[in-house]
C-alpha cells in the first residue's frame, strides 16, 4: 500500500484541481475540495516518514509497471528518498498552510476557482517535481509549476502592475526551462536514458565535454528557478505583486524548486560536487547573492517587495552552504531551507494580513499597528527574530551551522574564499536584523496613522496559519536536535550516499556493475549551545526580574497611560504627552519637519520607512546607484543578465572542469 | 543541589549581581576617572547606584502612542540577555556553564540588548525614539564587520586547521601558548576590539544613538522611572560584559590557581580595559557623525581587525 502513496499524494491534487473547476461557482464545496486534496496530500506523505526517514528505505514506483528491462529504465518512475521526501513535505506543509490562509485572505475576490484549480495544480507539480525519478518529468513539473504560478501572480487583474510581474515571471522563467530542456536532450542524446537513477549511475564514468555542456545548461535552469544572481529581479517583482498567499508558497516554496535541482543535480546524479572548482562556483554565487539580496532590500520600502528580496539573500544562504560539499555544510543548508519556508511564509503571511487590513504595503504609510493588530505584530516579531538569527528562534540554528561550516571548510582546505564568505554572511545577518527592525517600526510601532485609526484584527481563519508557523519558528529553534535527527540527517545522508537511490530504482546490485561508491562529506560534529540550558536560564533570571518589577512597582509612584491622564493629573492642559496633534493634518511635509526639529507644539515625525537608515545608505550611494541601475524594471535588461550569466556558466565549465 | 548551583550562578555569580556590581562599578569609575582628566572633582564612584536607585523611586509614565507590553519588556529583556551572558564568559580558568557557547553565539547574543534598546524606543511611538533608533542599527551594522573580524581572527589563531570556536578552549590555547594580546599578530585585532567596545556601549564619541543634545537620549526620550533605571542599568552591564569579553579572549591565559585572586585580577584587567577605551577616548573626543560613524568603523578599524586575520592566514 504505502507504495502508492508518492503517485497518489501528487494526483489527488491534481484530481481536485479539474473537480473544483467543475464546481468553481460554489463557495463551500470548493473549499472544502481544496483543503480535503491538500490535507490528503499531507498525510499520504507524512505515513511515508517511518519508513523513509527513519528505515532509511528508498520507495520506487513505476508508472503503469513499466520497470527497467535489461538495466534501461523506460517507463516513468517516482522515486522517495529522504532527500524528496523532506522537500515534498516542506511542500505540501506550506501548501496546506497557504490553503487554509486563502479561505479568508481570497474571500470575496473574482474568479476564485480559477484561483484554487491553479492553486492546487501548483501543489501537484511542486509535489511531483520533488518526488518524480525522471528528469524529463521533473521539467513538465516545473513547466506546471511556472505557469500556474504567473496565472497566480495575475490573480488581481484589476492590478496592471500583477500583469507586469507575471509576465516577466514567465520570460524569466521560460529561460531557465529551455536550458534545462536543451541540457536533458544533450543527456539523453550521451546516455540514451532519463531515469535519474539510472543516470546517476552511469554519469559518473562517462563524463565528456557533451555532459559538461548539459551540466551546465541544467543548473542554470536550477539557478533561475532558486533565484540566483542574476535571474532574481523578476521574481522580486512577481513576488511582490502576486497575492499574498500566493508570495508565501511563491517566495517561500518555488524557489526551494531550484535549490532541490541543485542538491540533485550536483550530489546525485553528476556528483561533481566534490570537484573543489564546482563548490567554489557554487558557494561563490550563493555569497554574491545574499550580499545582493540584503543590500536591496536595506533600500525597499514596500512591505513585499521588502521581503521578497530578504527571500533571495536567504537563498544565497542556502546555496552557499550546499555548495561546501561537506555533511555540516549539506546539514545547514537543508535545514536552513526549511527554516527559509516557515519564517518567510510567516513574514508574508503577515505582510498579508497588513494588506488585508489597511489596504496597502507601502512601509511610507503605516504605522503603529501593534495596537490594533497585536497578534499579527506577536508572529511578524516571531518570524523577523527568526529570519535575522536571534537566539533561541529557528534561524539562530541554522545560521550558526553554516558560519561553522563555512569556516571549518576554510579552516580545511586553507582556502581564505571561505573565510570572506564566512564575514559575509555574518554581516548579512546583521543587516537582515537591520531591515526587519525597519519594518517592525514603520508599520507595526511608530505612531498610528490617522486613517488606520479603525483598522481591525484579521480573521481567525487567517491567523491559524500564522499561529501554527510562530510555533514551528520557535519549535525547530529549541527542539533543533530532535528534529535534525529525524528529518535533516537522512536527508543528507541520502544525498551523500547515492548507491541506494540506484538500487533502489534500478534492482538490487545495479551500481555495482558502474562501480559506485559514496561521497564523503566528513562527520556530523557540531557543537552548539544547548538550548534547554540556556532557556531555563533565560526563564528564571525573567522570572527574578519579574519579581523584582512587582515588588518595586508598587512602591513607587503611579503609571500615567496617557495624555489625558497626564493633563487632569497635573493640569498642565499645555503640555501633551500625546504626539499625534493638529499640525501634520495640514499634509505640507516642510512644515512637519520643521514642527519636528524644533520641538514645539505637538510633534509629528514618522521617520520610518524608507527614512531610516540614511547614515548606513549615505555611504554606499555609489553601491545603490549602480544596483539601482541594474534593476531597471525592464525585462529585456533581465533576459540579458540571464544570457550573461548562462555563457559564463559555461566558460567557468568548460575551463575549470575539463 | 544542581538546581541550587544554578541559580548561584545565575543570580549571583557570575549572573545578573556580580555583572551588575562590576558593571556599577566600570561606571562609577568611568565617571571619576574622566572628571578627574577635565580638572573637575567628578562624583563619588558610589553615583551610578544612587542614580539607580533615584529612578527606581520616580514616577513611570507610558506614553498614549506607546505598545505598553514591548515598552515595558524591552529592558528587562535587555537586562536579563546581558545577566545570561556573563555565564558564558569564562572568567580565567572558572566558566559558570561550559561547552554550550562559543564566538557566534556571543555575537548573537550580544546583539539582543541592542534590539531590545531598538524595540523599547521604537514602541514608545516618539519621533526622537525613531531617530534614535534608526542610528543605533546603524551604529550595529558598523560595529558588527570589524567585530566579526576580529573574533574569527582569534578562532584561526587558537584553532590552526580545526575549528575552534568555543570560549573555554581559546582559554586553554592561551594557558599554553600565551596570551593573544602577547603574540604580536593579533594586536591590530586586540585594537580593533577596544575600538568596537564604546560603540557597542554607545558612548562618546560613539553615542550618536543616545545623543543627549540632539535627540534628547534617543530611544530612551519617552523612559521614566523603573524602567529607565534598568535601561542605563543595561548600559552599566554593557560595559562588564564586553570588557570581561575582551579579558576572555585577549588575555585569557592568566591562571593563578585559586578563584579569588583569578576574579580579582579578572575585575584588574576589566577596570583598565574600560578606562583605555571608554574613559580616555570619551575624555578626548566629540560626538561622530552618524555617516562618519559608519566610514570610521568600515574604513579603519576593519582594515585593523583585517590586517590581524590576513596575518594569522599567513602564518604569523
Amino acid at each position: 500500500m504505502i507504495q502508492h502513496f508518492p503517485v497518489l499524494s501528487v494526483m489527488v491534487l491534481f484530481f481536485s484541481a479539474f473537480l473544483i473547476e467543475i464546481v468553481g461557482k460554489k463557495e463551500i464545496l470548493r473549499n472544502v475540495i481544496a483543503f480535503l486534496a491538500v490535507t490528503a496530500s499531507l498525510v499520504m506523505l507524512a505515513c511515508l516518514i517511518p519508513s523513509v526517514m527513519i528505515d532509511g528505505q528508498v520507495i520506487s514506483y513505476w508508472m503503469g509497471g513499466w520497470a527497467p528491462e535489461s538495466g534501461y529504465a523506460i517507463g516513468i518512475g517516482y522515486e522517495v528518498d529522504s532527500l524528496s521526501l523532506l522537500f515534498a513535505l516542506l511542500g505540501i506543509t506550506a501548501y496546506w498552510l497557504s490553503c487554509v490562509y486563502s479561505f479568508g485572505y481570497m474571500k470575496g475576490k473574482q474568479n476564485l476557482g480559477h484561483y484554487y484549480t491553479l492553486f492546487l495544480m501548483l501543489a501537484g507539480a511542486s509535489v511531483g517535481f520533488f518526488l518524480t525519478g525522471d528528469i524529463f518529468n521533473m521539467f513538465i513539473m516545473m513547466e506546471i509549476v511556472t505557469f500556474s504560478a504567473v496565472a497566480l501572480t495575475a490573480a488581481n487583474t484589476d492590478k496592471l502592475t500583477a500583469i507586469e510581474g507575471a509576465f516577466k515571471y514567465l520570460v524569466n522563467c521560460s529561460i531557465g526551462s529551455s536550458m534545462m530542456l536543451a541540457g536533458i536532450a544533450l543527456l539523453y542524446m550521451n546516455c540514451h536514458t532519463l531515469n535519474l537513477a539510472q543516470l546517476s549511475a552511469i554519469l559518473p564514468g562517462s563524463f565528456n565535454s557533451t555532459t559538461l555542456l548539459a551540466f551546465a545548461l541544467i543548473l542554470t535552469g536550477f539557478c533561475v528557478e532558486s533565484a540566483m544572481i542574476p535571474f532574481h529581479p523578476s521574481f522580486v517583482d512577481a513576488h511582490t505583486v502576486a497575492p499574498s498567499s500566493v508570495s508565501m508558497i511563491l517566495s517561500g516554496m518555488v524557489l526551494k524548486l531550484g535549490v532541490y535541482g541543485i542538491i540533485r543535480l550536483s550530489y546525485i546524479i553528476f556528483r561533481v560536487i566534490d570537484t573543489s572548482a564546482i563548490q567554489v562556483m557554487l558557494t561563490l554565487i550563493g555569497t554574491v547573492t545574499m550580499f545582493i539580496g540584503v543590500t536591496m532590500a536595506l533600500a525597499q520600502h514596500d512591505f513585499k517587495r521588502l521581503l521578497a528580496f530578504h527571500s533571495v539573500s536567504q537563498l544565497g544562504y542556502i546555496i552557499a552552504a550546499a555548495g561546501l560539499c561537506t555533511t555540516l555544510g549539506l546539514n545547514a543548508s537543508l535545514y536552513h531551507a526549511v527554516n527559509h519556508t516557515l519564517f518567510k511564509g510567516l513574514l508574508f503571511l503577515c505582510a498579508g494580513a497588513v494588506i488585508h487590513s489597511t489596504g496597502t504595503s507601502d512601509l511610507d504609510s503605516l504605522g503603529g499597528l501593534s495596537k490594533r493588530m497585536p497578534k499579527t505584530c506577536i508572529c511578524f516579531v516571531i518570524g523577523a527574530f527568526s529570519i535575522s538569527g536571534l537566539p533561541p528562534f529557528n534561524g539562530f540554528v541554522s545560521k550558526w551551522m553554516i558560519y561553522q561550516a563555512v569556516y571549518e571548510k576554510a579552516m580545511q582546505t586553507g582556502n581564505f574564499f571561505y573565510v570572506v564568505v564566512t564575514v559575509t554572511a555574518l554581516v548579512v545577518s546583521v543587516m537582515t536584523l537591520a531591515s526587519f527592525v525597519k519594518v517592525l517600526h514603520s508599520v507595526f510601532f511608530g505612531q498610528l496613522r490617522k486613517e488606520h485609526e479603525d483598522v481591525k484584527e484579521v480573521s481567525p481563519i487567517m491567523l491559524i496559519p500564522m499561529g501554527i508557523m510562530s510555533f514551528l519558528c520557535i519549535f525547530t529553534g529549541i527542539f533543533y536536535r530532535e528534529f535534525d535527527r529525524v528529518f535533516i540527517n537522512s536527508a543528507v545522508t541520502s544525498a551523500f550516499d547515492n548507491i541506494d537511490y540506484v538500487d533502489g530504482m534500478m534492482g538490487d546490485g545495479y551500481s555495482v556493475t558502474y562501480g559506485l561508491a559514496g561521497l564523503t562529506g566528513g562527520n556530523l560534529e557540531f557543537s552548539y549551545w544547548n538550548p534547554y540550558v540556556w532557556l531555563s536560564l533565560f526563564l528564571m533570571v525573567f522570572a527574578a526580574a519579574v519579581l523584582v518589577t512587582l515588588i518595586m512597582g508598587r512602591t513607587t509612584g503611579r503609571t500615567l497611560e496617557s495624555g489625558e491622564d497626564y493633563d487632569s493629573a497635573y493640569g498642565t492642559g499645555d503640555l501633551s504627552v500625546d504626539f499625534r496633534g493638529q499640525t501634520h493634518e495640514s499634509g505640507d511635509p516642510e512644515e512637519k519637519y520643521a514642527v519636528f526639529f524644533s520641538g514645539e507644539k505637538a510633534e509629528y515625525s514618522h521617520a520610518g520607512g524608507s527614512d531610516l537608515f540614511w547614515g548606513f545608505k549615505y555611504n554606499w550611494h555609489r553601491y545603490y546607484e549602480v544596483l539601482q541601475g541594474l534593476h531597471s524594471g525592464s525585462v529585456n535588461d533581465y533576459s540579458i543578465y540571464a544570457v550573461i550569466m548562462i555563457s559564463m556558466l559555461c566558460i567557468f565549465m568548460y575551463i575549470f572542469m575539463r | 543541589m544542581l538546581i541550587l548551583r544554578y541559580l548561584f550562578y545565575v543570580l549571583i555569580f557570575p549572573g545578573a549581581l556580580f555583572t551588575v556590581l562590576v558593571g556599577w562599578l566600570l561606571a562609577g569609575l568611568d565617571r571619576k576617572v574622566i572628571a578627574r582628566m577635565q580638572r573637575r572633582i567628578g562624583p563619588p564612584v558610589l553615583q551610578p547606584v544612587y542614580d539607580f536607585f533615584k529612578l527606581v523611586g520616580k514616577e513611570n509614565i507610558i506614553p498614549a502612542q506607546a505598545n505598553r507590553t514591548a515598552y515595558k519588556m524591552a529592558p528587562f529583556i535587555s537586562f536579563v540577555s546581558l545577566s545570561v551572558i556573563m555565564l558564558f564568559i569564562p572568567i580565567f580558568g572558572f566558566t559558570a556553564v561550559n561547552g554550550v557557547a562559543d564566538l557566534i553565539v556571543i555575537l548573537y547574543l550580544i546583539t539582543i540588548p541592542g534590539v531590545a534598546l531598538i524595540v523599547g524606543g521604537s514602541s514608545s511611538g516618539s519621533p526622537y525614539g525613531a531617530v534614535g533608533i534608526s542610528r543605533e542599527m546603524v551604529t550595529m551594522m558598523s560595529y558588527e564587520l570589524p567585530f566579526v573580524l576580529a573574533l574569527l581572527a582569534v578562532a584561526k589563531k587558537a584553532g590552526g586547521d580545526v575549528l575552534v570556536f568555543n570560549l573555554t578552549d581559546i582559554g586553554e590555547w592561551q594557558v599554553m601558548n600565551g596570551c593573544m594580546a602577547f603574540h604580536w599578530s593579533m594586536i591590530p585585532a586586540a585594537l580593533a576590539f577596544l575600538l568596537v567596545i564604546p560603540a557597542e556601549v554607545g558612548t562618546q564619541p560613539f553615542d550618536v544613538a543616545e545623543a543627549e543634545t540632539e535627540i534628547c537620549e534617543g530611544p530612551l526620550c519617552e523612559y521614566s522611572g523603573a524602567p529607565l533605571a534598568v535601561f542605563k542599568l543595561s548600559t552599566h552591564m554593557k560595559m562588564c560584559v564586553m570588557s570581561a569579553l575582551f579579558t576572555a579572549l585577549f588575555f585569557g591565559g592568566i591562571r593563578t590557581g585559586y578563584v579569588v585572586t583569578d576574579v580579582i585580577l579578572f575585575l584588574a584587567i576589566c577596570v583598565l580595559v574600560t578606562l583605555v577605551c571608554i574613559t580616555t577616548v570619551h575624555a578626548v573626543t566629540a560626538r561622530l557623525r552618524i555617516q562618519h560613524l559608519f566610514k570610521f568603523y568600515w574604513k579603519y578599524v576593519s582594515v585593523l581587525a583585517l590586517i590581524s586575520l590576513a596575518l594569522v592566514w599567513l602564518g604569523a
